[in-house]
């Protein structure tokens, strides 16, 4: 099931709120809180009232070496703890693999979802660090132009895609979905994609591109495919 | 980089091309008849498919260069402030920063959301080191209160100016109110309504921004997400203080635009600025939250209206006062009465200002907010009347294809079968109710003559075609490439389509409806020049004459006698060692305006939860010749989804006590997603016979919601006159009509 998307046993909390990606522990008023929480607290904050601590950093953490096996290659990277598996691989691989999208950075679209040892997770809540020693597939890995997998070529097919950003992330939650039950009906297959958003409006033809992507990877003809 | 000609000399060169190959005097350009289509009028996948489901199509956002900088930009949350000191000490000593400049003058504060909240840029090494100096960067903010985010904090007394306009401008009024008035003595049935819709993002999934190719020198290359590629050039020229002949814009892919990316914004400015400053490539997409505090929005809307009409179903009068909330920007609607005959009408529209971000064209700008409130005037006089509101609506539309669209629409959602047509229905058992609303579209789908296309042939049988339009998931790339096969009865495969770069022969911008009917004429006429052309040598190697020979099946022969021919490749042989180019502009008689359209939508009102579900809509929809079918119906798709997501679940919201934006991400933002879809009916209309290109991109985007609203009314009673339809409204409406 697709909701929520971060894997199975992931030992910390994987929430939204709980989540901590800065190195700093800076209070910038822009950033910090719930904003409106943020403006009740201290509407004001004046530089020259902290100047001295607020004109320091401090790096809490450097680079580590961290081995990513990304679509059946080991690859190494040299990253901060907090770098995410969405930048590491947009970012960071070289070379970088942009396939996997990034649209909000926290978990509310799917647009970065790529396979983790076979369950779909958004790329963008899992530390690169955290998911070394796991299988992760990209949507790179899935096929090529030359020789698309069964849910590409049905996305082609069925006009899945427009301005295609969302697409990747459909297609491997597709994938995900297809794989678990080739035979997954209409509903099934609208509960697992719901944790994909796309504006241009190419769900119908996503639908029916699951549909038929999954009776060519050998599910039941169903009933309710259109 | 070659550095582009400008576009003067491109469209002199092209004349010059065109001049070189003259079609025969009295020969000109017409489309196929549609039966003889062979590429056309067809489903066709998209080329560029196989790019996008793999992740290999390069989107703006994706470009990464040799010592690339990744640059972020520190915004204040509050509508209206006091900038005091900024200290940008500490962003500066992060690892990895490598810029951070303020961009406001001393003492200049905020005087809205959106581009006049950026305080700071920062570039950095990677996006992780950006964010800790956007982290790092300490500002003394004040927030001005009242914020002056709705309208009437900005229309209460003494309430400071917000812009240059002051907060009211743009009033115009259309017709005689007395005879308004006086029409509606002679009614049998009155409405008075007052109609709001709140204002909408965009939510292209893709940021606004730009990655800026500058490392020092005089040219640079920018990546852009863009509607007008044609046009960035003059602009980031500008920005990096270069000749634009020295400036090419590539947009290969982008992830949706809707309207709201036409121009380079602030972003790209202070993107060149950066680049100029570092003479290093800097990418500058803005995040999520940016993204729907400054890259514009859809005008909200409140509407007051009195409308009547006899009981014969006829609109006899309609009064209007309506306000346009486009933020610092004027925002948009078309004068009333929209679409519908009225027998006397008056209005009066004005733009009312609040402090945040200037609203921008959106798919349909205007239309979704004044077909609502006329679709739901248009219903309420109906029940009033105890018409049948489809009945109602063909008894004011004088146009003949509304007739047979909307028709179409209801019997394909079951309209003559269904219950309660004059009066609203009830709940069952469950608490459910079940309703068919109705809704018409229009649009002008005009044309601009600037696209210039240029179709190569090479002797070695291949062929390209060339313009700078921009894909922005319409399918443009598939469709130049189509019309060039079909022109040489070739599969869409033999035709490579160029696009997407200013260095490519003058192209339209993507907005209103206008690359198919601009761009479609163009693509026709320089294929047509280069079949020409072609036609002619192989006549010559033939012994025939040129207008005997037709282009079909992979073939170039006589027409009525196959066996005298040759292979397209055996053509093309004839060119020798140069390629054959041939030009062609934009010609009018290839193109055709307005569009119609007409949408039924059914639902399922739960009023123990107050949840409306969409379980069925319908569109009939017009667009002169279709193209590529397939990407028609996923247009039109996508029009009746946002139109759902419009009525149903979008709203901005901003904080009135402190001007700060709450939903600034996409789950304070809904936008509709897998489980809400309904089951989608999509017609093409093909009882449109004209023979022409047009755009039909906005019209399926217009009359869904309140299509959706209207069926709610007939499900249950309930007559919800504020977007979107949530829960509570529904709720409160349905408790108040059991009292
Ligand atoms: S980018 Fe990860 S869920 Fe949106
Ligand atoms: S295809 Fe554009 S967002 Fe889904």
């Amino acid at each position: 099931m697709s909701e929520p998307k971060p894997p199975s046993g992931a030992p910390r909390d994987p929430s939204r709120r709980a989540f901590l990606r800065g190195a700093l522990a800076a209070g910038a008023i822009t950033q910090t809180l719930s904003k409106v929480e943020a403006a009740l607290a201290e509407p004001t904050v004046d530089p020259s009232a902290a100047a001295s601590a607020d004109d320091e950093v401090a790096t809490l953490a450097g680079k580590v070496p961290v081995t990513l096996s990304i679509n059946g290659r080991d690859t190494k990277l040299s990253i901060e703890p907090r770098t995410t598996l969405l930048s590491a691989l947009r970012v960071h691989a070289d070379p970088p693999l942009t396939g996997t999208k990034e649209v909000c950075a926290q978990g509310n679209c799917g647009a970065c979802t790529v396979l983790l040892d076979g369950r779909p997770v958004y790329a963008c809540l899992q530390l690169a660090i955290d998911v070394q020693g796991r299988a992760i597939r990209t949507v790179e890995g899935l096929g090529t132009p030359e020789a698309l997998s069964p849910v590409q070529a049905a996305f082609c097919e069925h006009d899945a895609l427009m301005c295609g950003f969302c697409t990747p992330g459909f297609v491997v939650a597709t994938t995900a979905c297809l794989e678990k039950n080739p035979s997954a009906s209409l509903d099934e297959i609208k509960h697992e994609l719901s944790g994909n958003l796309c504006r241009c409006g190419t769900y119908p033809h996503v639908f029916a591109a699951a549909l038929d992507a999954g009776a060519r990877l050998g599910g039941e003809p169903r009933k309710d495919a259109r | 980089m070659t550095a582009p000609d400008s576009n003067a000399a491109q469209i002199a060169a092209a004349a010059a091309a065109a001049n070189a190959l003259p079609p025969a005097a009295d020969e000109r350009p017409e489309w196929t008849p549609r039966a003889e289509m062979t590429v056309l009028n067809r489903e066709i996948p998209r080329l560029d498919g196989p790019q996008k489901v793999t992740g290999r199509a390069r989107y703006t956002h994706d470009v990464r260069l040799p010592g690339m900088v990744y640059a972020r930009l520190v915004v204040t949350p509050y509508a209206r402030a006091d900038v005091g000191r900024i200290s940008l000490t500490a962003a500066r000593k992060v690892p990895g920063v490598v810029y951070a400049e303020t961009v406001k003058a001393d003492d200049e504060g905020v005087r809205y959301q959106g581009y006049d909240g950026i305080l700071v840029v920062v570039a950095a090494e990677t996006p992780e080191a950006a964010e800790d100096g956007v982290r790092a960067v300490r500002a003394k903010v004040t927030p001005l209160r009242p914020p002056l985010v709705t309208p009437e904090q900005a229309l209460a007394d003494g309430a400071p100016q917000i812009t240059r306009r002051g907060n009211v401008s743009s009033e115009s009024s259309r017709g005689d109110s007395d005879a308004a008035a006086a029409a509606l003595e002679g009614c049998d049935a009155v409405v008075e309504a007052t109609y709001t819709l709140p204002v909408q993002h965009h939510v292209c999934l893709e940021t606004h921004g730009c990655v800026v190719d500058y490392r020092g020198g005089d040219s640079a290359t920018v990546y852009h997400s863009s509607q007008y590629v044609t046009g960035g050039p003059q602009e980031f020229a500008q920005y990096l203080e270069l000749p634009r002949g020295n400036v090419r814009v590539i947009c290969e892919h982008m992830g949706g635009g809707f309207g709201s990316k036409f121009g380079a914004g602030t972003e790209g400015l202070l993107a060149c600025q950066t680049a100029k400053a570092l003479g290093r490539p800097v990418h500058l997409m803005l995040t999520r939250e940016d993204e729907f505090l400054m890259a514009g929005n859809r005008s909200g809307s409140k509407q007051r209206m009195v409308g009547g009409a006899t009981k014969d179903g006829k609109l006899r009068a309609l009064l209007v006062e309506a306000d346009r909330l486009g933020g610092v920007g004027q925002g948009s609607l078309p004068t009333p009465p929209y679409i519908y005959d009225v027998e006397t009408s008056w209005s009066r529209l004005r733009s009312v200002h609040t402090a945040t971000d200037s609203n921008r064209a959106q798919r349909s700008p205007g239309h979704p907010q004044a077909s609502f409130a006329m679709e739901s005037l248009v219903d309420e006089l109906a029940y009033a009347l105890s018409i049948d509101p489809l009945a109602m609506r063909l008894a004011n539309l004088s146009d003949p294809v509304y007739h047979r669209q909307l028709q179409r629409a209801a019997r394909e959602i079951g309209w003559d079968a269904h219950p309660h047509k004059t009066a609203h229905g009830a709940p069952d058992a469950d608490g459910r109710a079940l309703g068919i609303g109705f809704g018409v579209s229009t649009w002008g789908s005009s044309s601009r003559p600037d696209a210039i296309v240029e179709v190569r042939i090479h002797p070695d049988g291949s062929l390209e075609v060339s313009n700078a339009v921009q894909d922005i998931g319409q399918g443009s790339r598939t469709l130049v490439a189509a019309i060039v096969a079909e022109e040489f009865g070739l599969p869409v495969s033999a035709v490579t389509p160029r696009i997407g770069d200013s260095s490519l022969p003058t192209s339209v911008y993507s907005g209103g409806s206008i690359t198919t009917g601009s761009v479609a004429p163009a693509v026709k006429d320089a294929a047509f020049n280069a079949r020409t052309a072609l036609a002619a040598r192989v006549a010559t190697a033939l012994g025939v004459e040129p207008d005997t020979l037709v282009f079909r099946g992979g073939r170039v022969e006589v027409r009525d006698d196959p066996s005298v021919g040759m292979s397209w490749k055996g053509a093309c042989a004839l060119l020798g060692g140069d390629p054959l180019t041939a030009s062609g502009k934009y010609r009018d008689h290839l193109h055709g305006e307005r569009v119609h359209g007409a949408q039924a939508a059914k639902v399922s009102v739960d009023v123990l939860t107050g949840r409306v579900r969409v379980l069925r809509m319908v569109c009939v929809q017009d667009q002169g010749i279709p193209f590529n079918r397939m990407a028609l119906r996923s247009q039109i798709n996508g029009g009746l989804i946002q139109a759902l997501s419009y009525g149903l679940f979008e709203e901005r919201v901003i904080d009135p006590i402190h001007g700060v934006m709450l939903s600034d991400d996409l789950e304070a933002y809904k936008i509709a997603g897998a489980q809400e879809m309904p089951e989608f009916t999509v017609i093409l209309d093909d009882d449109d016979d004209r023979q022409a290109a047009m755009g039909m991109a906005e019209a399926p985007n217009i009359p869904g919601h309140g299509a959706i609203a209207n069926a709610v009314y007939n499900a249950c009673g309930v007559r919800v006159r504020d977007m979107p339809l949530t829960p509570d409204k529904i709720l409160t409406k349905w408790l108040e009509m059991q009292r």
